[in-house]
C-alpha cells in the first residue's frame, strides 16, 4: 500500500495520472509518482530561445512573485504544504514537532531582503539586471552579464530548505530548473510548485520551474535527460551515489556542480574549563551542533577535539565535559532536537561495543537511543566515527592541534571552533587541509544561503557569465596593423 | 551409551549423542529445552565470573544470574565487541594493550603471552597461540578494524569433529565405520594459511580428515594469506570512505614484504592451472572433502565445466557450502552447475559464524537445524527485544552457544532469518530449523535507497567499499 503519491509539476502544469509504484525505506509502505519514462520528453526546456521570456521581466518583479511565494507557503493555510507535512512524516527522518519548525520557517526563506541579499552579495544584481562595464588595461571595453542556465538539479533531501533554496536561486539567476525529487523529502519542492502555480499562474518563473521523481541512477531517465542539448548544469548535492550517477554524464557543454557529501569537526579550546559558566556556555553551544535537525546536515557536529590534553588531568576534563554536553543534548527543546525517530542499528552496536571497553571509551547515555556522547580515554577517535548519527557524538582530547588537522580532509565542511581567539589562529591553516566553512561553536547548523557554500559560489556558477567587448582601433591595437619581425 | 549428565551435554555433545547427528536431532523439545535451560544457567555463571566482559555488562545490567532463554538476551554481544578495541593500538604495536584488551574476552589467562618486541599482528597472534591455549581467529572489518575472535585449541578441534560428523553421516542412517573416521583428500579452494577464521580451519582439517597426511590436503593456493595486510585492506577500506585514502601510512615493515605478495599474485594463475589439473586428473573418482562459499564454488564449477572437466569426484564426497551470497549475484541454477562439476547427489549447506563455534546443517528440506547446545533466538530488528518463541517468526538472529567455553557464547548477528516455532520440519527431525532464507540487514537495505543527504555517512562509506572494488579491479 502506498503512503502518498509525488504528483510532477512541469512548467505550470500539474501531473496527477500515469502513477507507478516506487520501493519504500525504512519499511515504510512506498509511495506512487507519475511514470517518470513517460515525460521524460516534456521535461526539458523544447529549445533554449524559451528563456527569453525571464530577461523581459525585471528582477524586481523575479523578486515580488518570490515574496508573494513566501507568504502562500504558511503552513497553516496552505493544503500542499500540510500534504507535503504528511508525506515527510512518513519519508523523513524528523519526528512531527522538527518538521513542523522547519515548514513553519519555510515562508522566512523568501523575505524580500534575504532573496536580495543572496542575488546582491553572491553575484551582483546590476549583473543580473542588465550590462556591467568595465575598461581594461588594453583599452577594451567589456560589458559582463550573468545569464541563467538551463539546470538540473538533485537536491538533498535532509536539509527541509534545500528544495526552497534551489528554487530561489533557479528564479533570481533567470534559469530553467529540473528539480529532481529526493525521496527522503518528496512533497516540499512539489508543494511549492503547486504554490508557485496558484500565486503567478503562467508568469516566466512558474514557466521555468519543473519537479519530478525518478530513481536516482534510472538510465531510461537519466541518459534521456543528461545530455548537453537538454541542460547545461547539473547541480548535485548529496551522497556519494548521488553525485557519482551524475558523473557519467558529464561532458563537454554539460557542467557539474557539485555540493560534495560532507561531514563536519569540532575543536573546543582549553578556555572551555575557564569558569563553571563558560563550561555551561561551551556545553550547550556544542551540544547545539550535535542535536540540530538531529545531527541529519552534514554540518552538524559529530568528531569534537577537545584541547585538553591527555595526561589523566585532561581525560577527566573530557570526560566532564561530556557528561556536560550529553545533559544539554537531552535537555534542548523539541523543536530542534529530539530522541530520533530511526537509530542505525550498525552504530547501536558499536556504541555497545565502545560502552563495554571502558579502558578505551566513556559512553554517557545513548542506552535509550535518544543521542549518546563517548568520550575517547586517548586521542583517537572512535573507529566507527563516519556512522556518527541519531546525536551521537564523539569528544577526543588532544594535546596539541597536530592531531586535529590531521582529522580535516577534502569531505570536511563545517568546522565549529570555541573560542574565537583559536578560530583566527586556525584560519589560515584547516583550509589547506580541507575545511570550507569556520564558525563560532554553536552556530554549525545556523547556516545562511547568503554565503559560500562547500568552498565554491555555486549560485555564481549557476550563471553563465558572458562578456560584451568593445574594442576601438584608436584604442585597442588592431592584429591587422602588427608589423612583421 | 554416552554418559547422559549435565556435564557431558553442555562439554561433549557428540559423546552424550553417541557420536550421532541423527540423535543431536531427535531429542525430543521438552526434554531438549530443560537440559539447554539448565546448560545456559550453569554457563552463564561460570562466564559470569571468569570472563570481564561479560561481568561488567551484567553488572551494570543488574543480572546476577539467568533463568530463562530470554533472560540472557540482554547479555548477547553485538559483532562489534569482537573489534571494540581502537584500531590506532594495532597502528602503533600497543599488542600489550590489546592483550590486556582480549583477556577481558576470555577466561584463558594471557598474563604468560609476552607482547615486548611484537611488531606484527600476525607475531602478536603467534604469541597468543604460543603461550596460552587460545587460537585467536581475525576476520576482516570494514570499519578500518579486524576482528579478533579468542577461539582456543580444544573447541577448534571439537568444532571440526562436529563438522566430519554431519559431513560424513545422513539423518536417520546409523553412522557406519567409515563414517564415522574417514580419511579422505581435501579440496581447499583457498589460500593454505593464515589467521582468517577460515584459513585457520586448515590444520585442524589436515589433522581431521586427511589423517595428517599432508599429501591429501589440496590448497588453491599454497600461499598464507598475512593478517597485516588484511588490516591494511581495512584501513584503506575506512580511509576511502573518509577521503583520506592520502594519508594511510603502510607500515614499513609490511612494506618490505610487497614483493613478496606481488610474487603471489603473480603465481595464480598457475597455480590455478595446477589446482584443477590436480583435481582433474590425481583425484577423479575419489571420495574428497571440499569446502566454500556459494559464489566460490560456483565460480570453481563453471570454470571446470569451462575446460571441459565435470563429474570429477566419488559420489559420496561431502561438499559443503554456505556462508551467504555477500554481494555476489548468482544464476538460479548455480547449485546444478556445482553439482554437474562435482558429479556428486548431495551438496551439504551451512549456516553459521565465527563467533559461534556451532554449524547449523541443512536437512533434506533445505532448512538448517539448529544444534542441540545453541539457544536460538529471534530479536525485533529495532529494539532487540527477543521476539514470542511460538508461531513463524522473522527477526534478526541470534545465538546462545554454551558449549564454546573461550569467549561468551551469545552473539547478536547482521542476518534476518525466520523460524517457525510451532511446526516439525517436514524432514523428521525433531529439532528447530531455520527456514532456508537467510539475508543480511545490510544487504537488504541497500536495495531501493535513493535517498540523497548532503551528509557523508556509512552509506558514503559502504559506496566507496564499491568503488574501491571497481577501481581495483
Amino acid at each position: 500500500m502506498s503512503a502518498f503519491r509525488i504528483p510532477m509539476f512541469i512548467r505550470g502544469e500539474i501531473i496527477e495520472e500515469d502513477w507507478v509504484p516506487f520501493g519504500a525505506r525504512n519499511g515504510a509502505g512506498g509511495f506512487e509518482a507519475p511514470d517518470p519514462a513517460k515525460y521524460v520528453d516534456r521535461l526539458p526546456l523544447a529549445t533554449p530561445m524559451d528563456l527569453a521570456d525571464l530577461y523581459e521581466i525585471s528582477f524586481d518583479e523575479i523578486v515580488d512573485v518570490l515574496v508573494e511565494l513566501g507568504k502562500a507557503l504558511d503552513p497553516d493555510k496552505n493544503a500542499h504544504v500540510q500534504e507535503a507535512m504528511k508525506a515527510a512524516a512518513i519519508a523523513a527522518p524528523y519526528p512531527p514537532a522538527m518538521l513542523r519548525n522547519s515548514y513553519t520557517t519555510m515562508p522566512y526563506v523568501f523575505d524580500r531582503d534575504a532573496i536580495v541579499e543572496i542575488a546582491e552579495s553572491r553575484i551582483g544584481v546590476d549583473y543580473l539586471e542588465g550590462w556591467v562595464s568595465r575598461t581594461l588595461r588594453d583599452g577594451r571595453e567589456i560589458r559582463v552579464r550573468a545569464f541563467g542556465a538551463r539546470a538540473l538539479h538533485v537536491p538533498a533531501g535532509n536539509g527541509g530548505l534545500v528544495s526552497a533554496i534551489t528554487i530561489i536561486r533557479n528564479a533570481i539567476t533567470r534559469s530553467d530548473a529540473i528539480v529532481k525529487v529526493p525521496s527522503n523529502d518528496p512533497m516540499t519542492a512539489i508543494a511549492i510548485a503547486k504554490t508557485l502555480a496558484d500565486v503567478a499562474p503562467n508568469h516566466p518563473v512558474t514557466k521555468h520551474l519543473a519537479v519530478a521523481y525518478w530513481k536516482g541512477g534510472d538510465t531510461r531517465i537519466e541518459e534521456h535527460l543528461y545530455r548537453p542539448e537538454h541542460v547545461e548544469k547539473i547541480v548535485a548535492w548529496g551522497g556519494f551515489a548521488s553525485v557519482k550517477h551524475v558523473t557519467r554524464y558529464i561532458q563537454p557543454g554539460l557542467e557539474l556542480i557539485s555540493l560534495d557529501p560532507k561531514r563536519s569537526a569540532t575543536i573546543i579550546g582549553p578556555e572551555a574549563f575557564e569558569s563553571e559558566e563558560t563550561l555551561d556556555e561551551v556545553a550547550v553551544r556544542a551540544a547545539t551542533d550535535i542535536g540540530m535537525a538531529n545531527q541529519e546536515a552534514c554540518a552538524s557536529a559529530r568528531v569534537i577535539y577537545l584541547l585538553c590534553g591527555t595526561d589523566a588531568d585532561g581525560i577527566e576534563r573530557a570526560n566532564r565535559i561530556g557528561e556536560r554536553i550529553y545533559q544539554k543534548l537531552v535537555g534542548l527543546p523539541e523543536h530542534l532536537s529530539t530522541k530520533p525517530r530511526y537509530f542505525d542499528r550498525d552504530l547501536r552496536d558499536h556504541l555497545e561495543g565502545s560502552r563495554m571497553t571502558e579502558d578505551f571509551y566513556r559512553v554517557i547515555g545513548g542506552e535509550e537511543d535518544e543521542g549518546a556522547v563517548i568520550v575517547s580515554q586517548m586521542d583517537e577517535p572512535v573507529d566507527y566515527a563516519p556512522m556518527l548519527s541519531g546525536r551521537v557524538a564523539n569528544i577526543v582530547p588532544v594535546d596539541d592541534i597536530k592531531k586535529v588537522t590531521d582529522a580535516v580532509n577534502a569531505y570536511t565542511q563545517t568546522v565549529g571552533i570555541y573560542p574565537e581567539s583559536l578560530k583566527r589562529e586556525l584560519r589560515n591553516q584547516l583550509p589547506l587541509f580541507g575545511a570550507q566553512r569556520l564558525t563560532s561553536l554553536g552556530y554549525a547548523c545556523h547556516v545562511t544561503s547568503a554565503m559560500p557554500q562547500d568552498a565554491i559560489e555555486p549560485v555564481r556558477r549557476m550563471c553563465k557569465w558572458i562578456v560584451d567587448e568593445e574594442c576601438d582601433p584608436e584604442r585597442v591595437f588592431p592584429l591587422w596593423q602588427t608589423p612583421a619581425l | 551409551m554416552g554418559n547422559r549428565t549435565l556435564d557431558t551435554f553442555m562439554n561433549d555433545p557428540i559423546a552424550y549423542f553417541d557420536a550421532s547427528i541423527t540423535k543431536m536431532h531427535m531429542i525430543p523439545r521438552d526434554g531438549l529445552e530443560s537440559l539447554q535451560r539448565e546448560a545456559m544457567r550453569t554457563r552463564v555463571a561460570q562466564h559470569r565470573a571468569s570472563i570481564e566482559m561479560v561481568k561488567n555488562l551484567a553488572d551494570r545490567l543488574g543480572i546476577d544470574e539467568v533463568q530463562e532463554f530470554d533472560d540472557v538476551v540482554p547479555l548477547l554481544f553485538a559483532h562489534t565487541a569482537f573489534k571494540s578495541y581502537p584500531a590506532a593500538l594495532l597502528d602503533n604495536k600497543r599488542f600489550d594493550l590489546m592483550t590486556k584488551w582480549l583477556q577481558k574476552h576470555t577466561p584463558h589467562d594471557l598474563s604468560q603471552v609476552p607482547t615486548e618486541g611484537l611488531d606484527s599482528i600476525e607475531a602478536w597472534i603467534e604469541a597468543l597461540d604460543e603461550h596460552s591455549n587460545l587460537r585467536p581467529i581475525t576476520s576482516s572489518g570494514t570499519t578500518g578494524t579486524i576482528s579478533i575472535i579468542p577461539k582456543d585449541k580444544h573447541g577448534g578441534h571439537y568444532a571440526m569433529r562436529l563438522w566430519r560428523l554431519f559431513l560424513f553421516q545422513e539423518f536417520f542412517k546409523e553412522p557406519k565405520e567409515e563414517d564415522l573416521n574417514p580419511v579422505v583428500d581435501v579440496i581447499w579452494p583457498q589460500f593454505a594459511d593464515g589467521k582468517l577464521g577460515h584459513l585457520r580451519m586448515v590444520g585442524l582439517l589436515k589433522n581431521e580428515f586427511t589423517g595428517n597426511d599432508e599429501s591429501r590436503f589440496h590448497p588453491l593456493y599454497n600461499a598464507s594469506i598475512n593478517t597485516d595486510l588484511m588490516f591494511l585492506a581495512s584501513k584503506l577500506r575506512a580511509a576511502a570512505s573518509r577521503g583520506e585514502l592520502d594519508r594511510v601510512k603502510i607500515d614499513p615493515k609490511l612494506l618490505e614484504k610487497k614483493e613478496e605478495f606481488e610474487q603471489l599474485e603473480a603465481n595464480r594463475p598457475a597455480e590455478l592451472q595446477r589446482f584443477f589439473e590436480r583435481m582433474t586428473n590425481e583425484l577423479r573418482g575419489k571420495r574428497v572433502f571440499m569446502t566454500g562459499t556459494y559464489a566460490l564454488m560456483h565460480e570453481i564449477a563453471k570454470e571446470g565445466l569451462a575446460r571441459g572437466v565435470k563429474h570429477v569426484f566419488a559420489k559420496n564426497s561431502a561438499i559443503l557450502t554456505g556462508g551467504g551470497l555477500k554481494g555476489h549475484v548468482l544464476p538460479e541454477n548455480y547449485m546444478e552447475t556445482i553439482k554437474e562439476f562435482m558429479g556428486v547427489d548431495r551438496i551439504q549447506e551451512g549456516y553459521g559464524m565465527s563467533e559461534i563455534s556451532a554449524m547449523h546443517w541443512a536437512c533434506p528440506e533445505d532448512k538448517y537445524h539448529v544444534l542441540p547446545f545453541v539457544i536460538p533466538y529471534l530479536l525485533d530488528p529495532e529494539t532487540s527485544e527477543a521476539l514470542p518463541r511460538k508461531g513463524k517468526q522473522t527477526g534478526r538472529a541470534a545465538f546462545y552457544d554454551f558449549v564454546n567455553v573461550s569467549h561468551w557464547g551469545g552473539i547478536i548477528s547482521g542476518d534476518e532469518i525466520t523460524i517457525d516455532w510451532d511446526s516439525k520440519c517436514p524432514c523428521g527431525l525433531e529439532s528447530v530449523a531455520i527456514e532456508h532464507s537467510i539475508m543480511r540487514y545490510s544487504e537488504k537495505e541497500g536495495v531501493e535507497d535513493d535517498r540523497i543527504t548532503c551528509n557523508a555517512t556509512q552509506e558514503v562509506h559502504d559506496e566507496a567499499v564499491n568503488f574501491m572494488r571497481e577501481y581495483e579491479g
